[in-house]
């Protein structure tokens, strides 16, 4: 019987997981994008997304992917990354809890919708919220101001 | 970069990430006002409807979204067992995406009594700052919201806190409502 095959994701977070992760990244310019592979603006957007890391990965971007699928969609986040091979990291949020205890960790303006991404300054710092798709040309004019702001 | 087009920068930066234009309601305050026409072509008034019903259920909802349509069945139960305690849901799709016909053919096919409206340009979403679907605000008869925010914790555990039913029932009982405003994923509202 073949082995199963490795998970491309990173691992599961909840609210504290997910400040370790940002805490881990200090020192890079982060950007979090949440997102579920039910999300169509959320699929459309992701290939961009790793354009942006790969672009500026060596200045120091950190893009970091979460996807709020429920445990039940584990298999189809598992074939949505193995198809997208993103140049990020991907976890999963964990399943229990309460989905608002989580979102609030995240920034307490973030309602729950998605696509849902979050910029960080190189100290951890969190400099603003992207509703919906990520604008990326602006967006990243404002990345590589952080990214040069030692 | 000169500083004018820098702010200019940043200030449509802001606009582009910037999901709506008004601040939601407060718990408590005047829920706003809005009138529109429903997909079988009846006016719908927010404040006539809430002074004849011990509530209103504004319910933003999608045809698309599989976090709104994992909630079809139960908006349906929810809206025929309230009905008789005089509580009206009403559905709203604000979805640039999603047009009248496919709202129609939704309703039909998930056996949705309720009324449901088409928000021209997304202007209802925009005076209450809905984000995302299903989002729902509970106004009672003054035009007051009494409760913002999802049905239920988890629409994959059957046994999750059910927000809405408990707020309704608090409310309708005359009792604090536990929690008043709560959150949860959803798709967000396709602006124009």
């Amino acid at each position: 019987m073949p082995a199963a095959a490795p998970s491309r994701l990173a691992g599961e977070l909840d609210a504290a997981g997910f400040r370790e992760a940002i805490a881990r990244e200090k020192g890079h310019v982060v950007l979090v994008n949440f997102w579920a592979t039910w999300c169509v603006p959320c699929r459309e957007e992701f290939p961009s997304l790793s354009r942006l890391q790969e672009r500026n990965r060596a200045a120091g971007l950190r893009v970091v992917g979460i996807s709020t699928d429920f445990a039940s969609q584990k298999a189809a986040v598992e074939k949505f990354l193995a198809g997208r091979r993103p140049a990020f990291p991907n976890y999963r949020k964990k399943s229990e809890g309460d989905d608002q205890d989580f979102i609030d960790a995240v920034d307490e303006s973030w309602g729950g919708e998605l696509p849902f991404s979050v910029l960080y300054d190189r100290s951890g710092k969190k400099v603003r919220t992207f509703s919906g798709k990520v604008p990326i040309a602006a967006a990243e004019r404002e990345i590589r101001k952080l990214l040069a702001a030692f | 970069m000169r500083p004018f087009r820098a702010i200019l920068a940043l200030v449509l930066l802001c606009a582009a990430s910037s999901a709506s234009t008004a601040e939601a309601p407060a718990i408590g305050a005047a829920a706003p006002d809005f009138q529109l026409t429903t997909v079988d072509r009846k006016p719908f008034s927010l404040s006539t409807a809430a002074k004849s019903h011990k509530a209103v259920v504004v319910m933003f909802i999608s045809t698309q979204c599989p976090y709104s349509n994992a909630y079809n069945e139960q908006m349906k139960n929810l809206a025929n067992t309230y009905a008789s305690k005089g509580v009206l849901f009403v559905g709203i799709n604000s979805n640039k995406t999603e047009d009248a016909a496919a709202a129609i053919a939704h309703a039909k096919s998930h056996g949705h009594t309720f009324p449901i409206m088409k928000d021209p340009d997304n202007k209802v979403a925009d005076l209450y700052d809905a984000r995302r679907t299903p989002e729902v605000y509970v106004i009672d008869p003054q035009g007051k919201l009494r409760y913002h925010g999802r049905i239920t914790e988890d629409h994959e555990n059957p046994a999750s806190s059910p927000d809405l039913k408990n707020a309704l029932d608090s409310f309708l009982t005359g009792k604090p409502i536990a929690r008043t405003e709560t959150k949860a994923f959803g798709c967000t509202i396709k602006r124009v």
